[in-house]
């Protein structure tokens, strides 16, 4: 039985998985959770394992009734399915719900033009705006970018986060796209890392741009919520 | 009767579940004897552990000041117990039994327009404050370049990879180190230029200041407030950049990182000046943003070798020390070592800034002589064999996780204020905390834990960072019940929440009273055996560090004694007939493990990994602490749910599959006959997919464990006969060792190859004490 991973390959394309840790370096080394897995608000949580049985009073161990007429320990098969008395293992969500297999795959690849055209349309709608350093200095990272992906160093599963992350940006959906550049960061860290800060930083200098222009149409709604009063009290003093 | 106490148990049960979701605290005594001399006679002090950042989805905050009782030496804040004239508008303080007027702005309240604080609901309250200015966090990074180039790589990935998860506006600043010590000019003009000290001097907070060109003037710590942004001189800026602004020149800057390009002889250690970079590390934020909330984050990959702080020499022939050596007074560098980072501790406290040592190598690092730096400021300890390893990694991301608001969880420069009603006085914490030695009326004289104050600052917290508080009471015998029938304590927790608002959260409880001759079975009833357990384990753990081993187990023997004599039914002199109720059922066998814990037991041991142990339990919530002294234990069967059995060796039986938490080891075991089984391949036949599900089912549940544990733990996957099963082995009680295997005749369970004692024979030795009048 492999624990949670099937084909590493198939498994990296999922946003939610589970790898296993580095043993060569620790022992014992903890599976690795995606981003996707970490930052996965509140899932399907069940009781938490922290029960516990008294020991009896007298301190004797109880052997449990089932064990005891059982004798030595069978040898055969374990009882085949149709005839199990157990009822269905408790909600394994990553098992059933997250497995891989279950996500649809791309059917096609990621085209290079198909990302690297809206970042720079993006880039060229700062200039002006930004600093030209920091504008120059984005440039050089998306260069960097192409120059990888072209080169055939990027993965499947970077180059399909980085379609779905221009698409984002493209809909001026900025928290989306920010969120799918701190999952690349943390999933994919040796790929990307010296490109990704280009991209990040021109997620958020496009987002002041728009912040800027849309400042003069409408007060934010958000803060709002921020000020809200416990409920009940009509004159919070 | 009987029914009658098993309703009682569970609406304590309930009770003590309730009061922890809502206020976050759980008592040892939830109905408090009257007197000193009773308090004195129930063995186990009043106390309570705290949690008091415990997350409240349910729970906004209040968008104003809360409201103080006028009389100088209480300054309480108004509550839910504090009775009220909607007519004249007056509160009576419950603490003091002060008048007060309210304020002009509570003019309209009235019994049907209360403001939430009145409410008996929020007992628990936060107020966030709209005076003072909000200044950014600061996350200065403290790197050690002394590492195997594997390692020094997966560090500043991980390095570069924080940038992307800290606030974007959150100050950042980066100080490496080897032979020497290198402050970083950040800049976003792209050339980088540094500031390069030796590692062997130390130098004052006034020369650093001095040698940075940071030219504020010095100003003596306690006058220095949180000013506006504009007061920071701006030379500061030059070593702590936002991120938002340098994330770009900084990835760039981490990214050329080499390794300490000193050479390191064949034999020798290379040179590592861990003592003058954290020097430097707090004298930077000391000169620039004093009182301020600030991680100083220390990434070491072995022990400081030169210089003030040094732990071991660099001759490698030499090893670092043992616990053998501490106690054979051979361990050459310690006390100074200790000394240098105490006075390192002390002084971040004092700016309200905290230290994290994040220690990765497969030998020591000197976690021994450093845990002061994290456990006065409440820094995080995380010990790794490797920065290239995952347990470091999500640990290191987890340091960055957010709530259920999108807020980091991660909260700075606290202040815990304690009062109490006149009946009880307040003995002392223990914590990730120090003493603000503020000796108000409440203060008692005996100190438990950290004492001689009612206040105490915690520089670094979350929401699980949990505080043991102890009282005394301390009224006198004899004397009539107080007033009122019941007791009150109030927890102000004054601090700054991660999106830099300063807050206050208030929890303000109460409890009955009971005269402990004529009542003593309400009080018994009002046990909290779990909170007692740890609450006393971290009394021992405290006194662990500054006394011999034997000595706190004698002790903790002693209580354990004492409170059985007390709470125990029995007949003189008959050891068969001791019975305990069920809300003390479970506490000697939590004394049990607590004696063979790590906590208290340093053989096997390294001295840093005993720092690690210790640290993690004097910080961690009551599950998670409960969790620590007694491990948790699942068994997986065909013959139906999972379910928890005994933590002792007749659970490990041929058809089972067992899943054990020790908080930091999550260990699979598989009985000889599943591993059989699962040699045979029966997973991978369709007709037995049943034994799949069996094999996936604590798969599963280790990994939900795992998902949330903060620091990540080891993982053990092991079977029957597997050289790590000794994981389970060392922890389950020997019931059956190879000196008794035979009086048990068929195979039930495994025999464990120990001569420690067993659970049975340390109640034998329990019930035979506890029964005889000797004692």
């Amino acid at each position: 039985v492999t624990p949670w991973a099937a084909d590493p390959e198939e498994v990296e394309m999922a946003e939610l998985y589970v790898k296993p840790g580095n043993k060569e370096r620790g022992w014992n080394d903890p599976p690795q959770f995606s981003y996707g897995l970490q930052t996965l608000a509140g899932g399907p949580k069940r009781t938490p394992l922290t029960k516990r049985i008294a020991a009896p009073q007298d301190g004797s161990p109880r052997v449990p009734a089932s064990q005891t007429s059982q004798g030595p320990p069978p040898m055969g098969p374990p009882p085949p399915s149709s005839q199990a008395s157990r009822p269905p293992p408790v909600g394994s969500y990553l098992a059933s719900s997250v497995k891989p297999a279950n996500l649809p795959v791309m059917e096609s690849e990621t085209l290079l033009e198909d990302v690297l055209k809206p970042l720079k349309e993006a880039l060229e709608d700062c200039r002006g705006h930004t600093k030209k350093q920091v504008c120059d200095d984005i440039s050089r990272r998306l260069a960097l970018l192409q120059e990888q992906w072209a080169g055939g160093k990027l993965s499947v599963s970077v180059k399909k986060r980085m379609a779905l992350l221009v698409q984002e940006l493209s809909s001026h959906q900025w928290d989306a796209a920010d969120n799918i550049h701190c999952s690349l960061m943390v999933d994919h860290v040796t790929e990307v890392s010296q490109w990704m800060v280009g991209v990040k930083r021109l997620i958020a200098e496009k987002r002041n741009l728009s912040s800027e222009e849309e400042a003069n149409e409408e007060t934010s709604t958000a803060t709002a919520e921020e000020f809200q009063t416990v409920p009940g009290v009509q004159e919070a003093p | 009767m009987n029914g009658s106490v098993f309703r009682t148990m569970a609406t304590y049960l309930e009770f003590i579940q309730q009061n922890e979701e809502r206020d976050g605290v759980r008592f040892s005594w939830n109905v408090w004897p009257s007197s000193r001399l009773e308090a004195t006679r129930m063995v186990v002090p009043l106390a309570c552990l705290l949690t008091p950042l415990k997350e409240r989805p349910d729970l906004p905050p209040v968008q104003y000041e809360p409201v103080l009782c006028s009389r100088p030496t209480c300054k309480a804040i108004l509550n839910p117990l504090c009775q009220v004239d909607y007519r004249a508008k007056l509160w009576a303080c419950n603490f003091c039994f002060q008048r007060n007027q309210f304020p002009p702005a509570y003019t309209g309240i009235s019994e049907v327009n209360q403001p939430a604080e009145l409410m008996p609901q929020f007992s628990t309250i936060e107020y966030v404050l709209q005076r003072g200015a909000q200044s950014p966090l600061i996350f200065l990074y403290v790197v050690d370049t002394c590492l195997e180039e594997d390692d020094l790589q997966a560090l500043k990935e991980s390095l570069q990879m924080s940038l992307s998860l800290l606030p974007p506006d959150a100050l950042v600043g980066l100080i490496t180190f080897g032979r020497m010590v290198q402050v970083h000019e950040l800049s976003c003009e792209g050339i980088s230029k540094s500031y390069v000290f030796r590692g062997t001097k130390d130098l004052t907070a006034k020369q650093i200041q001095d040698m940075l060109g940071l030219t504020k003037p010095a100003v003596p710590m306690q006058q220095a407030r949180p000013g506006p942004p504009q007061e920071h001189p701006f030379v500061s800026s030059r070593f702590l950049q936002p991120v938002h602004k340098i994330d770009m020149n900084l990835t760039d800057l981490l990214g050329e990182l080499q390794r300490d390009p000193w050479p390191v002889t064949q034999g020798k250690r290379p040179l590592r000046s861990t003592g003058v970079a954290l020097s430097i590390a707090v004298g930077l934020l000391e000169g620039t943003f004093p009182n301020t909330g600030a991680r100083i984050m220390l990434f070491t990959g072995g022990p400081p070798t030169q210089g003030p702080g040094m732990v071991v020499g660099d001759e490698l022939k030499v090893p670092i020390r043992s616990w053998h050596d501490i106690e054979k007074d051979n361990a050459r560098f310690m006390k100074k070592a200790t000394k240098h980072y105490e006075m390192l501790a002390n002084r971040t406290a004092t700016n309200g800034h905290c230290i994290d040592i994040y220690a990765c190598a497969l030998d020591q690092t000197g976690l021994l002589e450093m845990k002061c730096c994290a456990n006065l400021t409440g820094g995080h300890m995380v010990m790794g064999d490797s920065f290239n390893t995952s347990l470091f990694k999500q640990t290191f991301q987890r340091i960055f996780s957010k709530d259920f608001n999108g807020d980091f969880r991660m909260a700075f420069g606290a202040t815990l204020e304690v009062k109490t009603s006149r009946e009880l006085k307040v003995a002392g914490a223990i914590g990730p905390c120090v003493s603000l030695n503020v000796k108000g009326p409440c203060v008692s004289e005996n100190e438990l834990g950290v004492g001689g104050t009612n206040q105490w600052k915690i520089c670094g917290l979350d929401p699980t960072s949990t505080l043991g508080i102890y009282f005394e009471v301390v009224n006198q015998h004899n004397a009539p019940v107080p007033q009122g029938g019941r007791g009150a304590i109030q927890f102000v927790t004054q601090y700054q929440h991660s999106s830099t608002q300063r807050r206050i959260r208030v929890t303000t409880i109460a409890r009955n009273w009971a005269d402990a001759q004529s009542q003593l079975r309400h009080i018994e009833a009002a046990f909290d055996q779990e909170a007692a357990a740890v609450l006393m384990a971290r009394l021992g753990v405290f006194r662990a560090e500054s006394e011999e081993g034997p000595d706190v187990l004698r002790w903790l023997d002693r209580q354990l004694i004492r409170l059985c004599q007390k709470f125990g039914q029995y007949n003189k002199e008959d050891p068969t007939s001791f019975r305990l109720s069920d809300s003390f059922s479970l506490y000697p066998q939590f004394m049990f493990h607590l004696r063979r814990s790590p906590f208290l037991q340093v053989f096997n041991n390294s001295p840093d990994e005993s720092s690690y142990y210790r640290h993690h339990f004097a910080r961690q919530d009551l599950t998670q602490s409960l969790i620590m002294i007694q491990p948790i234990l699942y068994s997986y069967s065909f013959h139906g749910p999972p379910e928890p059995v005994l933590l002792d060796s007749s659970s490990i039986l041929a058809d089972r599959i067992l899943l054990m938490d020790t908080f930091f080891q999550i260990v699979i075991y598989l009985g000889e006959t599943i591993a059989q089984w699962r040699k045979a391949g029966y997973q991978d036949m369709p007709e037995y997919e049943n034994f799949k599900h069996l094999l996936q089912a604590p798969l599963d549940d280790a990994q939900e464990i795992l998902q949330a544990r903060f620091p990540m733990p080891r993982y053990i996957n092991t079977e029957h006969g597997g050289s790590q099963a000794r994981f389970l082995l060392s922890k389950v009680n020997p019931s059956q060792t190879h000196n008794n295997l035979y009086a048990w005749g068929q195979e039930t369970g495994a025999p464990i190859l120990t001569d420690d004692v067993s659970l049975q024979v340390f109640m034998d030795h329990l019930k035979k004490l506890a029964v005889s009048s000797a004692c």
